[in-house]
C-alpha cells in the first residue's frame, strides 16, 4: 500500500478508525493530527493491510488497542455504508459541476462607495464612548426603518456631539493627539456632512473643552447655525462661542462655576448651576456678551438633584430628578419661566422607583408624550438602566404606558423617540442591543445586536 | 441615604459660594484649596459609603479584595480599577501619572470598624485599561456638584488628560 493516499480517503478512515476506538471502549482516543501524521509516515508503529479502504487487518493503533477485533464485528456494514456515501458525494459534485458549468458566469465586481439615501424619519445616531479605548468614540448612524447601519462617523476621544437644528451636520468637540494617545494635542469642532458622512469642516479650540458625562448640552449650536457653543472644564467653567460663519473663535463666557452650554434663545446662551439655577447669558450679533441673569433655584440640589441629560424643544426644555420629578423650563420671553414641577411616580413608590441610565427621558412632540427609564432602587442607583420604560401624557401628566424590557435584552441605559408623526422609540441596552419600538404600545419592532461597544447617548436628527 | 454629612455641606456652601461669588481663575484657584486642603484635614465627620449601606460587613464578597468592586475603599469610585491594569489600590500602573484634582469620599474598613477618608485619584496619560470596569454612586452627584461627581474626566487637568484607571488612597481616619 502507499502511505500517500488521497486525503478524502484519509480523512474518512481516520474517522472510522476514532469511531472504532471509543465504540470498543479501549481507549478515548480522538484522531487528532498527530495521529493523523503517524498514519501518512512509512514508519507507522503498526502494519496494517489496505486492500482497499478500511479493509484492515491485524491492525493496532498508536496505544496497541486492537482495530481488528471492532473491524471484525461491524466492517462490512460500515463499508457499504461509507462507500455509498462516497458514491453519493461524488454524484451530487459531477451534477453540481455539469449544472454550474450551464450557467452564466458571475460578472466582475468593481468596488464602490456606497452613498447614503435620501435622509429617512427613523434615522438615529448612537453615540459610542468606546469605554474600553476610549481615543477611538464614535457615531453609528442606524436606520429604524430598514435595520440597517449606515454608517459612521469618528469621533476621537471623548467627544461631546451637537446635530444642527437642519440636521444636516454632525458637530463633534474633540480632543487628538499627534502620536495616538500621547503627543501635540489638538482640541478640535469636527463637522461632518450627514449627507455623505465626509468631514466637511473644522475650527481649532483652546485646550479646555469639558470631557464629562455625554449630555445634549456639552456643545450646541444656536437656533440659526451661526453661532455654535462649547462647554469647557478645566476643572474652571467657561463657554467658548464659535463664529461659523467665520470658522472663527468668540471671546470666552465666565460662567462662574455653572456648566453646560444650552442654546436658549438666538443669541442666549445658559449653564446650569450648583445652586440649582441656570444662568442665561445674552450676546449680541457679533458674539460677544451683552448681559447675564441668574434665575431662582428651580431645583433642590441637595434633596433632589436632576441630571444634566436634559431634553429640547425649541425654547422648552425638560429635566427629570433622581427622585422622579419632571421640571419644565420655558425660554420662550427670553428669561426661564418654570413649569410647575410634576412627579413621575405616585407617593406610595417614590424613592423606591426611579430614572437611571446615562439618558434617561425622551418627549415626542407630535404626540405629546414623555418617556423615562425607570428602574426600582434606591440611592446611589441613578446610573443603573430602567428595566421599564414608562409613558407619559404631558398635558395630564398620567401614566399611560409601562413597557417592560427583557433582563436577556439588557437595561435601558439610553432613550431617544423619533420626532416625526409616525414615531419610532429607540432604546439602547446595556448589554449593546438596540432596540426598536411602537411607542403607542411598546411592542418590539426590532432588536440589532452588538450596535456599539458603549452606546451611552442617541441623537435625533 | 436621606442624611447629609457634614463634610458634603462644608463643601457645598464652599463651592456654592465660589460659584457664585468669585471668577472663574479664583474659582480655579480656590478649588485648588480645597482638594490641598482635605489632604492636611483628614480628620473629618464623614462616612458616606457607610451610611449608603455599602460594605458593612467584614465577611461581604470582595470587600478585602482589591481588585474585586466590592472592596471597602471603593464606596465612590468610576472606573476601571488600577489594581487590575499595573497598579494597586492606591498606585498608578507604570508609565501613567496621577492626576492633581481628585474627587473624595469617605468608607468604612469593615477590618477595624475605622471610617477613612478616601481620595480617588485618576491615572492618566494613557488610554483606557480597559479592566476591572467598576462603578459606584453613593452619594455621587451631577456634573454641577463637580467635586461630587465621578462622571468627570479628573485626568483633565494633566498634561496629557487620556484617562487610564482609578485609584483609591487613604488620606486618613475619619473621626466620629
Amino acid at each position: 500500500m502507499s502511505v500517500r493516499r488521497s486525503s478524502l480517503f484519509l480523512t474518512v478512515d481516520l474517522l472510522w478508525q476514532g469511531a472504532e476506538l471509543i465504540a470498543d471502549d479501549c481507549s478515548l482516543i480522538i484522531p487528532t493530527p498527530s495521529y493523523f501524521v503517524a498514519k501518512t509516515q512509512p514508519d507507522y508503529p503498526v502494519a496494517p493491510s489496505y486492500d482497499t479502504l478500511g479493509t484492515r487487518l491485524g491492525a493496532t493503533d498508536l496505544h496497541g488497542c486492537p482495530l481488528h477485533q471492532g473491524l471484525g464485528r461491524r466492517s462490512g456494514d460500515r463499508m457499504r455504508i461509507l462507500q455509498s456515501l462516497l458514491v453519493g458525494i461524488a454524484m451530487l459534485g459531477m451534477a453540481g459541476s455539469v449544472a454550474a458549468q450551464t450557467k452564466p458566469p458571475l460578472p466582475a465586481e468593481q468596488v464602490s462607495v456606497n452613498r447614503l439615501p435620501a435622509q429617512g424619519p427613523h434615522w438615529v445616531y448612537i453615540f459610542d464612548e468606546a469605554l474600553n479605548n476610549e481615543i477611538d468614540a464614535r457615531v453609528v448612524l442606524f436606520d429604524a426603518d430598514s435595520h440597517r447601519t449606515l454608517g459612521q462617523i469618528d469621533v476621537g476621544y471623548w467627544a461631546n456631539i451637537a446635530l444642527s437644528p437642519d440636521g444636516k451636520t454632525t458637530a463633534a468637540v474633540t480632543t487628538y493627539w499627534s502620536r495616538g494617545s500621547r503627543g501635540i494635542r489638538t482640541d478640535v469642532i469636527e463637522f461632518t456632512d450627514n449627507a455623505t458622512l465626509s468631514v466637511s469642516g473644522e475650527v481649532v479650540l483652546q485646550p479646555k473643552r469639558l470631557q464629562g458625562p455625554i449630555t445634549p448640552f456639552n456643545a450646541s449650536f444656536s437656533p440659526d447655525q451661526a453661532l455654535f457653543y462649547v462647554a469647557n472644564l478645566t476643572p474652571a467653567s467657561s463657554i467658548t462661542p464659535v463664529d461659523l460663519r467665520q470658522k472663527t473663535l468668540l471671546p470666552e463666557i465666565d460662567t462662574d462655576g455653572c456648566v453646560l452650554a444650552m442654546a436658549t434663545g438666538l443669541r442666549q446662551v445658559s449653564s446650569l448651576c450648583e445652586s440649582g439655577r441656570l444662568l442665561s447669558v445674552t450676546l449680541n450679533e457679533a458674539g460677544h456678551e451683552t448681559a447675564r441673569a441668574l434665575s431662582e433655584p428651580f431645583f433642590d440640589v441637595d434633596k433632589d438633584p436632576v441630571f444634566v441629560q436634559g431634553v429640547q424643544h425649541g425654547s422648552q426644555l425638560w429635566f427629570v430628578s433622581f427622585l422622579g420629578d419632571i421640571y419644565g423650563v420655558n425660554f420662550a420671553t427670553g428669561a426661564a419661566h418654570f413649569d410647575a414641577v410634576w412627579p413621575l411616580v405616585s407617593p406610595a413608590l417614590r424613592g423606591q422607583w426611579r430614572p437611571g441610565g446615562t439618558q434617561t427621558i425622551a418627549v415626542q412632540p407630535y404626540t405629546q408624550r414623555l418617556y423615562v427609564a425607570m428602574h426600582k432602587g434606591g440611592e446611589g442607583t441613578h446610573k443603573i438602566g430602567g428595566s421599564e420604560v414608562w409613558a407619559f401624557d404631558l398635558k395630564t401628566h398620567r401614566r399611560v404606558g409601562r413597557f417592560l424590557i427583557s433582563p436577556q435584552l439588557g437595561a435601558v441605559g439610553a432613550l431617544q423617540v423619533s420626532q416625526d408623526a409616525d414615531p419610532r422609540l429607540y432604546v439602547a441596552t446595556d448589554r449593546s442591543n438596540f432596540l426598536v419600538l411602537d411607542p403607542a404600545t411598546g411592542k418590539i419592532l426590532h432588536v440589532e445586536p452588538k450596535i456599539a461597544q458603549s452606546p451611552w447617548y442617541l441623537f435625533n436628527p | 441615604m436621606t442624611q447629609r454629612s457634614r463634610f458634603d455641606g462644608w463643601l457645598e456652601v464652599a463651592t456654592r459660594g465660589i460659584a457664585q461669588r468669585t471668577s472663574r481663575r479664583s474659582f480655579l484657584a480656590k478649588l485648588g484649596m480645597v482638594v490641598t486642603g482635605v489632604t492636611a484635614l483628614p480628620l473629618l465627620p464623614v462616612r458616606r459609603g457607610a451610611l449608603a449601606g455599602v460594605a458593612e460587613a467584614s465577611d461581604a464578597k470582595g470587600v478585602d479584595d482589591p481588585n474585586a468592586c466590592e472592596y471597602w475603599k471603593y464606596c465612590a469610585i468610576d472606573g476601571f480599577l488600577c489594581a487590575c491594569c499595573g497598579g494597586t489600590s492606591s498606585s498608578c500602573p507604570p508609565g501613567t501619572t496621577p492626576s492633581p484634582i481628585t474627587w473624595i469620599g469617605t468608607c468604612q474598613n469593615p477590618g477595624d470598624g475605622r471610617d477613612y477618608i478616601v481620595s480617588y485619584n485618576d491615572c492618566c496619560g494613557k488610554t483606557s485599561c480597559g479592566n476591572c470596569f467598576c462603578n459606584r454612586n453613593e452619594r455621587e452627584r451631577p456634573l454641577y456638584r463637580l467635586s461630587l461627581n465621578n462622571d468627570a474626566n479628573w485626568c483633565m487637568a494633566n498634561d496629557n488628560p487620556n484617562y487610564h484607571c482609578s485609584v483609591s488612597a487613604i488620606l486618613g481616619v475619619a473621626e466620629k
